[in-house]
């Protein structure tokens, strides 16, 4: 820029000696907030940090943006329910962005170039901590210790790290090569000392671990099936839901092949495992449930606990989903089942407030099935753990994560009465990380909470253009037989288009407006980025705080204050 | 990085990547959209230029003596004559044979009404002077009386609503089409919510030999009533609506316009000023002022052809789309 100085124009007697600040009643301040994205994520990443950086083409930058919060992005991009597209901004807007998908496609791309995951080894004189169980949740508490500069010991009672990611999710949703690829490369970390086959409680002790390590993380998950505590005689030669799928994840086959079976349960295991039923050929698979299927307008507690997309899927694989029934009585023919009866069931609030199932009487209805297959849920084996689990599950502080009167000792995952998928585990872990780093530097734990997202209203669409969202390929029902992975993901086009219809929420894109639309030449452009990550300063001597700036931000980014 | 760099704004201020024509510390009220025209103007016009401009809102927050908030040279006419003055500028400047381009301010009230026969002189004759009218459709310096520009039913204090009377009886003036029976090369109507079309047209007009002119749709927050924080919402809104077209012509010819992608009910932006809120009373008169309006602005949409969407998203939802990194086209 070429100024050309000019006689008629001084510093002095110019109208910067007059500082129209003092007219101000409101001030702009920049004002980064949580994208609801981030706010929505079990896992705790930051979608829209790493969107901004895909956007611009780094893509090494956004992958290390996201894995500051998940080291498992290849898994959960794919196993996930996403419910961060759920809360996602720009879903009043048009479509909410496919934010799994750019994850998946960060994860896979770090897988085959190679990145290393920007962790440290820690040094000798470093806290040591145990984390019992490499599950999502025992590995994200493991990773994130060592980025706090821990050193790990990591036992899992299996051959290989994983827990339920590699024991009972269906290879069609989680392929094993990228499982073991994303899983190989964390347990390889230096400052991980991983001890697979070292079982709780047979080979080391819950002791021996206190004595050699300053603090515990418990992820043990749930491998215990539950007793089918129902009034009426059960067959001898029952499965529960979870064997059964576990057996056919490690074998791909089941021990016979029966014509029709029903499913006692509405988790994922239950949709899971008739999924898979459905591929090995039985032409009748029902599934009983207490709830609904989750669908936008079913209020959360009387949806199934499985993933929405997984019980979409299942109905267009065929699986037939009774909903609101419970089972009142099998049918045997002997030792053998034929049919079950079920009754309309329905969860009401009771006179003590509390929600119990209710059966209606005169709606019992007769199904015919040659086998009948509990997956009600799984509980926390006991053994090792010196009487640490109670009624089945770990009773923790929610948001650290916390053992309730065991400091020093944190659990998360399935092993928590109120988690139950990878996400949430892989958030618990990194939680409980952070706990165990302030209870080693002696701070207190205070109550922690999601950041408060930024609402749509507090943006200007205005300045976006619709633009419609990149879909994945998805096997149509037909080809879905063997293993072959069910959605194919992103590829480098639709991640761009991704990225580029982020809305920032709550954070500076540079656009340049505020800079353009100040009447008073009061924001003013930085060549550096200025201290609150922006790339503008206010000038306050001159800002009347007419809140053209907050007005017109894009983002939300820019707010107005009272003096 | 998170370091606070070590800058003072008075640096910063000198290193802006733009040309400040119209420096901070004016007088104008808190979200004048004339103050940020005028900015966006002279930003895109300097630094090669000389002003004359018209007493005016502009004239009068912008030099409160002894101070000045301009950065090039800038002489302050009376009220009516504005073009008289910059057309005897160009003659001197091209007697001495530079090239410096000269441009006039003035107000709605200084191009529609009092100086309106030396505009029309200028350009008859034919000055290679942009004439800039920063129509805020009032005589807003003077405590907001009726202009020729004041649309048709606003409030102002020369026009009150009442029993006889819906505010302003009279249709706002025409100016463009007296402008293009003038026959000059270049003429455009354009707005302060759309900024680059804005500075892209100043540009064009600069470079054209001959006169050209711009009428620069520029709210009021004070003589319209609302909010200084609203002030590109309501300029927005005013083209959106289709009540102020944003068309360009060459010598008197329809070249350009930016469509309207779907155009919103008038009543969207007369709801947000004081100066239209009569038209909201539950009477008979009160909606059929509200229909008027709405008729004037589907005869503005049909007779410049403002529906559509343009394939290079130059349209009212796409003009000021904003991109990571500020991007913009102008």
């Amino acid at each position: 820029m070429i100024e050309i100085p000019r006689g008629a124009f001084a510093r002095p007697g110019t109208s910067l000696d007059f500082k129209t600040g003092t007219w101000r009643v409101e001030r702009p301040v920049h004002q980064r907030r949580a994208a609801p994205c981030h706010s929505a994520c079990p896992a705790g990443e930051d979608a829209q940090a790493y969107l901004a950086k895909a956007e611009v083409g780094d893509l090494r930058g956004a992958w290390e943006t996201l894995v500051a919060a998940n080291p498992l992005p290849a898994i959960t991009g794919r196993v996930c329910h996403h419910p961060c597209e759920s809360a996602c901004n720009r879903r009043h807007y048009d479509d909410a962005i496919t934010i799994h998908g750019v994850e998946r496609f960060l994860g896979d791309r770090a897988l085959h170039e190679g990145w290393a995951y920007p962790v440290a080894a820690p040094g000798s004189e470093a806290p040591r901590v145990a984390v019992v169980g490499a599950g999502p949740a025992g590995l994200s508490a493991a990773y994130h210790l060592l980025r706090n500069g821990c050193r790990i010991t990591l036992i899992d009672a299996m051959p290989a790290a994983g827990g339920t990611m590699r024991t009972a999710i269906p290879r069609y949703r989680l392929p094993t090569e990228i499982l073991d690829q994303e899983l190989d490369r964390i347990v390889a970390l230096p400052g991980i000392d991983f001890r697979p086959q070292t079982r709780l409680g047979r080979d080391i002790s819950l002791q021996e671990l206190q004595a050699e390590h300053q603090a515990l993380f418990l992820g043990p998950g749930r491998r215990k099936g539950r007793e089918w505590s129902a009034d009426f005689a059960v067959p001898g030669d029952l499965h529960t839901g979870l064997q059964l799928l576990e057996a056919w994840v490690a074998e791909g086959t089941l021990p016979d092949q029966p014509r029709s079976v029903a499913i006692v349960g509405g988790g994922n295991t239950a949709v899971d495992l008739a999924r898979v039923l459905r591929r090995q050929g039985v032409e009748q698979v029902h599934l009983i449930s207490h709830q609904r299927v989750p669908a936008p307008d079913v209020p959360a507690d009387d949806a199934m606990r499985a993933t929405s997309r997984e019980v979409s899927q299942a109905i267009e694989e065929g699986v037939t989903i009774h909903e609101h029934r419970g089972v009142r009585r099998l049918i045997l023919r002997g030792e053998r089942v034929v049919g079950m009866e079920l009754v309309h069931m329905k969860k009401l609030v009771g006179q003590d407030g509390r929600l119990r199932r209710v059966a209606f009487e005169g709606t019992e209805t007769v199904l015919h099935v040659d086998h009948v297959i509990p997956a009600i849920g799984q509980d926390v084996d006991p053994e090792g753990f010196n009487g640490l689990v109670e009624r089945g599950q770990m009773n923790v502080e929610p948001w650290w994560g916390e053992l309730r009167g065991h400091p020093n000792i944190f659990s998360g995952g399935d092993a928590r009465s109120d988690h139950g998928t990878v996400s949430e585990a892989v958030g618990d872990g990194r939680r409980a990380a952070l706990g165990i780093m302030r209870r080693l530097s002696a701070q207190p734990l205070d109550p922690g909470a999601p950041p408060e997202p930024i609402p749509f209203d507090d943006l200007n669409v205005h300045y976006f253009e619709p633009l419609p969202a990149a879909r994945e390929p998805v096997l149509p029902p037909e080809h879905r037989k063997g293993l072959e992975e069910i959605e194919g993901g992103l590829d480098g086009s639709g991640v761009r288009n991704e990225a580029h219809r982020c809305l920032s929420c709550g954070d500076c894109l540079a656009c340049d407006n505020c800079w353009t639309l100040c009447p008073d030449q009061s924001v003013l452009k930085t060549r550096e980025i200025a201290a609150d990550g922006s790339h503008y300063v206010f000038d306050y001597d001159y800002c009347k705080g007419c809140g053209i700036c907050a007005h017109e931000c894009p983002t939300g980014y820019i707010r107005m204050i009272p003096e | 990085m998170n370091e606070q760099p070590v800058y003072s704004l008075d640096t910063l201020r000198s290193r802006q990547p733009r040309f400040r024509g119209l420096e901070s510390g004016h007088r104008a009220c808190q979200g004048c959209g004339e103050a940020l025209a005028a900015r966006l103007t002279t930003e895109a016009a300097g630094p090669d230029v000389v002003v004359a401009n018209a007493t005016g809102c502009l004239e009068v927050f912008s030099t409160p003596w002894p101070q000045s908030a301009w950065r090039l040279p800038w002489v302050h006419s009376v009220f009516g004559n504005v073009a008289a003055v910059a057309a005897g500028m160009e003659a001197a400047l091209k007697q001495q044979g530079r090239a410096t381009q000269v441009v006039a301010f003035a107000g709605d009230g200084g191009t529609f009404d009092i100086g309106f026969q030396a505009l029309s002189g200028m350009m008859e004759r034919g000055h290679n002077v942009l004439f800039v009218c920063f129509d805020n459709e009032a005589y807003m310096n003077t405590g907001v009386q009726r202009s020729g520009s004041t649309p048709h039913a606003a409030m102002t204090t020369t026009s009150p609503p009442g029993k006889v009377r819906m505010g302003k009886r009279h249709m706002k003036k025409d100016i463009l089409s007296i402008i293009a029976a003038h026959h000059i090369p270049y003429a455009a109507t354009a707005s302060v919510a759309y900024t680059s079309d804005l500075r892209k047209k100043v540009r064009r007009a600069m470079d054209t030999e001959g006169a050209s002119f711009l009428q620069i749709h520029s709210p009021c927050p004070l003589g319209w009533g609302h909010d200084g924080a609203a002030t590109i919402e309501v300029a927005r809104l005013a083209v959106q609506t289709g009540l102020f077209p944003i068309i360009e012509m060459e010598r008197g010819e329809l070249i350009g316009t930016l469509p309207i992608r779907e155009p919103r009910p008038v009543s969207d932006y007369l709801r947000l000023q004081n100066r239209f809120r009569h038209l909201f009373a539950d009477d008979y008169r009160a909606r059929k002022e509200l229909e008027h309006l709405q008729a004037i602005a589907d005869r503005n949409i049909e007779r410049f052809e403002l529906r559509g969407i343009r394939p290079e998203s130059y349209d009212t939802e796409g003009a000021d789309t904003v991109h990571r990194g500020g991007d913009r086209w102008a």
